[in-house]
């Protein structure tokens, strides 16, 4: 191999070109798009798809709903059925109110200016007919509800970059996100179990259900047409008998599991026995518990399906709020319908599937399957954020209608006059309930809370978004491909579900997790996971597995020893297992060649017969929500998609190399497939110790980078921005096929590794003064100051406060940093306490000035009014963006790609740096000492490509595993150096720069990307000597903010006590504490007697005990000189044995509480 | 500058509002649309819009004055 040649590319022309001009049909980096196309592709299929979207479905599912106008015994009444038809959502606009603007549309960067929120009209279809007459319809304008940004009801939707720069926003603007008050809101991705598939679950939990209930269950998450889902859970109990059990309203119920399936369809004991038990008559364990199960339930005394419905019927009339006119039987119908594994519609297919799980059950108990692992990716899927949204506004739609129904059924007990024909009767309702559907949303995109009557059949009620931070490109990035496991497991004491599961193989990333709290619990998709947010076409499914051999679904067969073929938790049919594996054969084959009908992403789980395993069958999954991964296909050599479920049971070779015939069926593109998009960037991972990659994952996202380019139209309280960002010279290619070249994260420095002044020690680093003068590290951080005059009146008051300068005095240096209008002049040098607003108060008549709080010196950079919704008022609020210069200073944080994160100990200057014999100098010196325990070798590796790379003036490709035992990264760059004329190894001689001696060692130097941490001490450092103090205690205050001090804690006293530093112990506690000096009487030891006498003339105040002292009886005796006067005038003799004591603050204090509970302290004070 | 510019009492607003006239005057100070970047000038009063579009958000213009300071 030539020992020079480019590996990867700077691309500098391609990038200037893209910079200069965005490209005006589709994006250059078409991976961004692909990462977030789960958020925007679920948001779109709320409006899109088969039936009008998710919604329609939504308000198909929730029905009709009736109320009668009569609360008499015995009367109804007039019927009034009513229904949401159909939901339309429209694209962003300004209000109607709103007269003046040209353009209508209201686009993402006005909001996010604007502080307001990016939302349009949420339009409901409310039809009704009253006593089952002729439907009539209004349109209802349910409020205003945030859209996804570059979702299909975002202008910003299939925009090119050169559009994307027109309209301010970035010009590889992504989407997938809410703007909410001004703040980009997601809602982050959640694992929830596999949908339609029974899971079997062994849980301690469940024997608490009730009495003879055991830790067995078989658990299925039944997903409707519209996303929403629905768990039902059979329980094991110890005498073999089966319970369903069901949540509804946060409630839960159980049921005799026969008595479901005797009210699904008209059926018999036979039927049920022969559906369980199949050909397997000869199982005595399986045949005691189904005579058990059906004898059991002989008490109930229901035997046909009526009898049954109707017996549930009037079980849960009232749980489900069902009118009088409706019967027993059709309430049970409705129970069914809307309970029973849902994903299903034909009552006889959630017979059979019952009658499944059932099995499943009593195989879980006899041992003949293990349980199923929840915690494992092959029994999760996603539930996406637009999903989510559509279930919360299909409830909010639900509850809408309740409340329509309970506005009418309070009207009728009130005895107003209801009528059902009157239009201003219905519109009359409609102004009386709360139609306001898009503030919900608001409320739950801006807090994160969940606020639902159902519970939405998930786990938690918070938590559920996050703020789209944009500190750097890669921490923006990866809050789409986040996904959380839910804040219910955060509490958990075991640590089961965070382990790493050899499942989850390039769906979630191994490496892309957190340390600390969220660890394991707080996963990243591997970069190239899809998740489907549409269902394939599987209508041709069915005759195509006929053709193959599957058997009706009718056939006499059950239980393991059969292969039950599924789909989408429906049973098609069984076969042999024999006959299974070449079912699944050769729809893999026909899948992944195409023009057979069957879609390339569909999953093939074949579980194949085993002695204790997980439960055997061929199940087929097509609809959304899933983890889909694209690897190859060997026999077609063509793309496959293969999911959590059926990978287990797969053969996938990681690299070409290891495929071994009649073994492997696939082979993986890249072996980096199963990392995350950070953790791809990451230069030869694979040659660094795993924890230190985990950590470079964290600190790329806390990098002072590039957030983006349009952050002129942005106001976020906070950004950070790298003034000096570079592209680094080694690189994964995978950081070109992102784009990240768009958004510089670091910068690409000269380091040394050496122990040079002893200000390199633990993990510290010191900089070379020259390259900090030339810019190296400079950043700055933006700060958005708002100011709002409305916040000063309440809502529909006057205006009283007007932006500018009244004619009353004030003073005329406020003008230094001032415009005439009162806003701040851009470029202007604001320090502590200059003005940063001035107003006129109309009620004071006064100008008055906001000031600039922070104690740190900043510029104004722009200043944007910002006007009101209605576009009606005078100028009430404004934004100021503020730079804080942060150039690099001892204390500020830094580090390599590696995980090796060090603090600037010192800027070392230029002349006593050491030096090489071409004259480099480093930028950064870092001690040799943190390499060995962390072995970090890819540092060492990144140095050598990107010395080698400088020197031959090309960009090196640092994708893990390239390279081999036999073909070692070391030979490679060592021979392109020894090419460039260096040392092979990548040392060099080095020079003292203090004595120009020559090193008695050679050093290893090379380039290595340094990022600079958004962590400053600027931001951190915490001084006092002396501060506010708490008025109370006089105790100094805490916290940084207020200037307060750090506490010294028990820990801390406790070092102080053991070292038997008395002096500091004091000095701490008592000096620089709550110190003070207050007098006490001597003779009856009390700390709050002693009082100041009222000085006569010519005489000192002097102290004397209140307590002790006697009151001058008229005429009595006294002594001149004892005499004293308190405040009122009142005249004492006596109590002049005070003295003056240095005590605590508080005990004074805690005396003080002791004496108004009647508690008197009492102190002897020595000498008297 | 100060002396001009403010006018508490709302008397006089009226009656300049009678006799069709603005007795405001801007403080000669642009905004800049952030729409579609016309120069706009405010007088008190006025709602917060583009004179051209109607856009609700304005910039305002950098200042003329000179701006300098010590190096360090």
């Amino acid at each position: 191999m030539p020992s020079t040649v480019a590996t990867a590319s700077f691309n500098t022309l391609k990038r200037e070109e893209i910079f200069r001009n965005p490209p005006k049909d589709k994006s250059a980096w078409p991976l961004l798009k692909q990462a977030v196309a789960p958020h925007v592709g679920s948001f779109n299929a709320l409006m899109d798809g088969p039936d009008g979207g998710l919604l329609n479905l939504a308000v198909k599912d929730i029905g009709t709903k009736t109320v009668f106008d009569s609360n008499e015994v015995g009367r109804l009444g007039n019927k009034f059925n009513f229904r949401i038809a159909e939901v339309q959502i429209t694209k962003p606009a300004v209000s109607a109110k709103d007269k003046t603007t040209v353009n209508r549309r209201v686009f993402p960067s006005e909001c996010r200016e604007r502080m307001s929120s990016y939302r349009s009209r949420l339009i409901l279809k409310f039809a009704w007919s009253v006593n089952d007459g002729p439907e009539q319809f209004e349109y209802r304008e349910a409020g205003t509800v945030p859209i996804m940004l570059a979702s299909n009801r975002c202008h910003l939707e299939n925009m090119s970059p050169a559009d994307m720069v027109a309209h301010k926003e970035e010009s590889e603007e992504l989407g997938g996100y809410f703007v909410v008050n001004g703040i980009e809101k997601l809602i982050r991705l959640l694992i929830v179990q596999r949908r339609n598939h029974p899971m079997a679950i062994i849980r301690p939990s469940f024997v608490g259900r009730g009495a003879s209930y055991s830790h067995f269950g078989v658990q299925i998450r039944s997903v409707r047409p519209d996303q929403t889902s629905q768990t039902n859970v059979l329980h094991y109990l110890n005498d073999g008998n089966v319970t369903f059990r069901f949540a509804w309203r946060k409630n839960e119920y159980l049921i005799p599991v026969v008595m479901i399936l005797k009210a699904l369809i008209e059926t018999n004991d036979r039927e049920i026995f022969d559906g369980i038990v199949g050909t397997e008559t000869s199982n005595s364990f399986l045949t005691d518990r189904l005579e058990l199960l059906l004898r059991t339930y002989k008490s109930y005394n229901l035997y046909l399906k009526q009898d049954t419905l109707a017996y549930l019927g009037d079980k849960f009339r009232i749980v489900f709020g069902a009118t009088p006119d409706v019967s027993d039987i059709d309430v049970g119908k409705e129970v069914l319908q809307r309970i029973v594994l849902v994903h299903l519609k034909d009552n006889k297919e959630k017979f059979r599937t019952l009658l499944f799980m059932v099995r499943k059950l009593y195989a879980l108990v006899a041992g003949d399957c293990c349980p199923d692992n929840p915690d494992a990716a092959q029994h999760q899927e996603i539930l996406l954020g637009g999903f989510l949204y559509g279930m919360i506004i299909k409830e909010k739609i639900d509850e809408y209608l309740q409340g329509f129904k309970a506005q009418v059924t309070s009207d009728v007990n009130r005895k107003m006059a209801v009528n059902f024909e009157d239009k201003k009767y219905i519109s009359k309702v409609f102004m009386k309930i709360n139609e306001n559907i898009g503030q919900k949303l608001q409320y739950f995109l801006s807090t994160g809370n969940l606020v639902s009557q159902s519970g939405l059949d998930l786990q938690q009620v918070s938590g559920y978004t996050v703020v789209a931070e944009k500190i750097n490109f890669h921490r923006f990035i990866s809050h789409f491909r986040m996904v959380h496991r839910g804040s219910f497991f955060a509490q958990l004491k075991t640590t089961t579900v965070r382990k790493l599961l050899p499942e989850s193989w390039g769906f979630l990333c191994p490496v892309h997790t957190p340390d600390g709290s969220p660890c394991g619990l707080l996963n990243h998709l591997a970069h190239k996971c899809i998740i489907k947010t549409s269902a394939s076409d599987v209508s041709h499914l069915p005759t195509i597995l006929k053709q193959l051999g599957v058997g009706s679904p009718d056939m006499l067969a059950a239980g393991p020893s059969k292969c039950c073929v599924q789909l989408d938790g429906q049973i098609m049919g069984w076969t042999s297992h024999e006959n299974a594996r070449r079912v699944a054969d050769v729809l893999r084959y026909w899948k992944v060649e195409g023009g057979h009908n069957i879609p390339t992403d569909l999953e093939i789980g074949l579980v194949p017969l085993s002695h204790g395993g997980q439960y055997p069958g061929l199940f087929l999954f097509s609809q959304s929500a899933r983890m889909v991964r694209p690897v190859k296909y060997l026999p077609l050599d063509k793309e496959d998609f293969v999911g959590p479920f059926e990978q287990p049971y797969m053969n996938i070779a990681v690299t070409p190399d290891e495929i071994t015939s009649d073994i492997h069926s696939h082979v993986e593109f890249s072996p980096t497939n199963i990392l995350s998009i950070l953790a791809n960037m990451t230069p030869f991972s694979d040659f660094n110790q795993s924890p230190r990659n985990m950590y470079q994952c964290q600190m790329g996202k806390q990098t002072m980078g590039t957030p983006g380019t349009a952050t002129v139209h942005r106001s976020d309280n906070k950004i950070y921005r790298l003034q000096s960002g570079q592209s680094p010279i080694v690189r994964a290619n995978l950081y070109d096929e992102y784009g990240l070249d768009s958004f510089p994260n670091g910068t690409n420095a000269v380091v040394a590794v050496i122990s040079y002044t002893g200000y390199d020690m633990d993990d510290a680093m010191i900089l070379n003064k020259s390259s900090h003068e030339r810019g190296f590290g400079y950043g700055s951080v933006y700060k958005v100051e708002k100011v709002d005059l409305s916040q000063k009146r309440r809502r529909g008051d006057p205006i009283t406060c007007h932006f500018g300068f009244g004619q009353d005095s004030w003073p005329e240096q406020w003008r230094e940093t001032l415009d005439a209008d009162g806003l701040p002049i851009i470029g202007a040098r604001l320090q502590e306490g200059d003005p940063i607003a001035a107003y006129f108060d109309e009620t004071l008549g006064k100008t008055k000035v906001m000031l600039y709080k922070s104690h740190e010196t900043a510029y104004v950079e722009e200043v944007k009014l910002l006007g009101d919704d209605a576009g009606e008022n005078e100028l009430q609020n404004l934004t100021v963006k503020l730079r804080i210069t942060r150039s690099p200073i001892i204390g500020d944080k830094f580090s390599s790609r590696h995980g090796q994160k060090g603090v600037c100990s010192q800027k070392w200057g230029a002349v006593d740096l050491p030096f090489t014999e071409t004259g480099m100098q480093p930028d950064i010196i870092i001690n040799p000492h943190a390499f060995p325990s962390r072995m970090t070798i890819g540092m060492f590796v990144e140095s050598l490509a990107g010395k080698a790379g400088a020197l031959h003036g090309m960009a090196h490709d640092a994708t893990p595993w390239k390279f081999t035992e036999e073909n070692t990264a070391a030979n490679y760059f060592g021979e392109q150096l020894k090419e460039a004329g260096y040392n092979y190894h990548g040392n060099e001689p080095m020079y003292s720069g203090v004595t120009g001696e020559e090193l008695r060692c050679d050093i290893y130097i090379g380039l290595v990307y340094y990022q600079r941490l958004r962590h400053m001490v600027n931001d951190k450092f915490q001084v006092r000597s002396t501060g506010p103090v708490n008025s109370l205690t006089m105790q100094p205050v805490k916290g940084r903010k207020r200037s307060g001090g750090i506490r010294v804690g028990e820990m801390e006293r406790d070092a102080f006590i053991g070292h038997g530093t008395a002096f500091l112990l004091q000095d701490r506690l008592l000096n620089c504490s709550d110190y003070t000096q207050v007098n006490v009487c001597t003779d009856c030891g009390s700390l709050l007697t002693p009082q100041s006498t009222v000085p006569r003339i010519g005489a000192q105040s002097k102290i004397r005990c209140r307590r002790c002292a006697t009151k001058l009886v008229p005429g009595g005796p006294f002594e001149e000189g004892q005499l004293w006067e308190d405040g009122q005038g009142t005249k004492f003799v006596g109590g002049e044995n005070t003295s003056t004591i240095a005590i605590p603050f508080v005990l004074k204090y805690l005396d003080s509480e002791l004496a108004a509970m009647g508690i008197k302290m009492r102190f002897n004070v020595e000498p008297k | 500058m100060n002396k001009e510019s403010f006018n508490v009492s709302n008397t006089s607003n009226v009656s300049a509002a009678v006799a069709g006239l603005n007795v405001h005057k801007s403080y000669g100070v642009r905004y800049i649309c952030a729409s579609c970047a016309a120069k706009v000038t405010l007088s008190r009063n006025d709602p917060v819009r583009c004179k051209e579009c109607g856009h609700r958000v304005l910039y305002k213009e950098r200042t003329r004055r000179m701006v300098q300071f010590e190096a360090r």
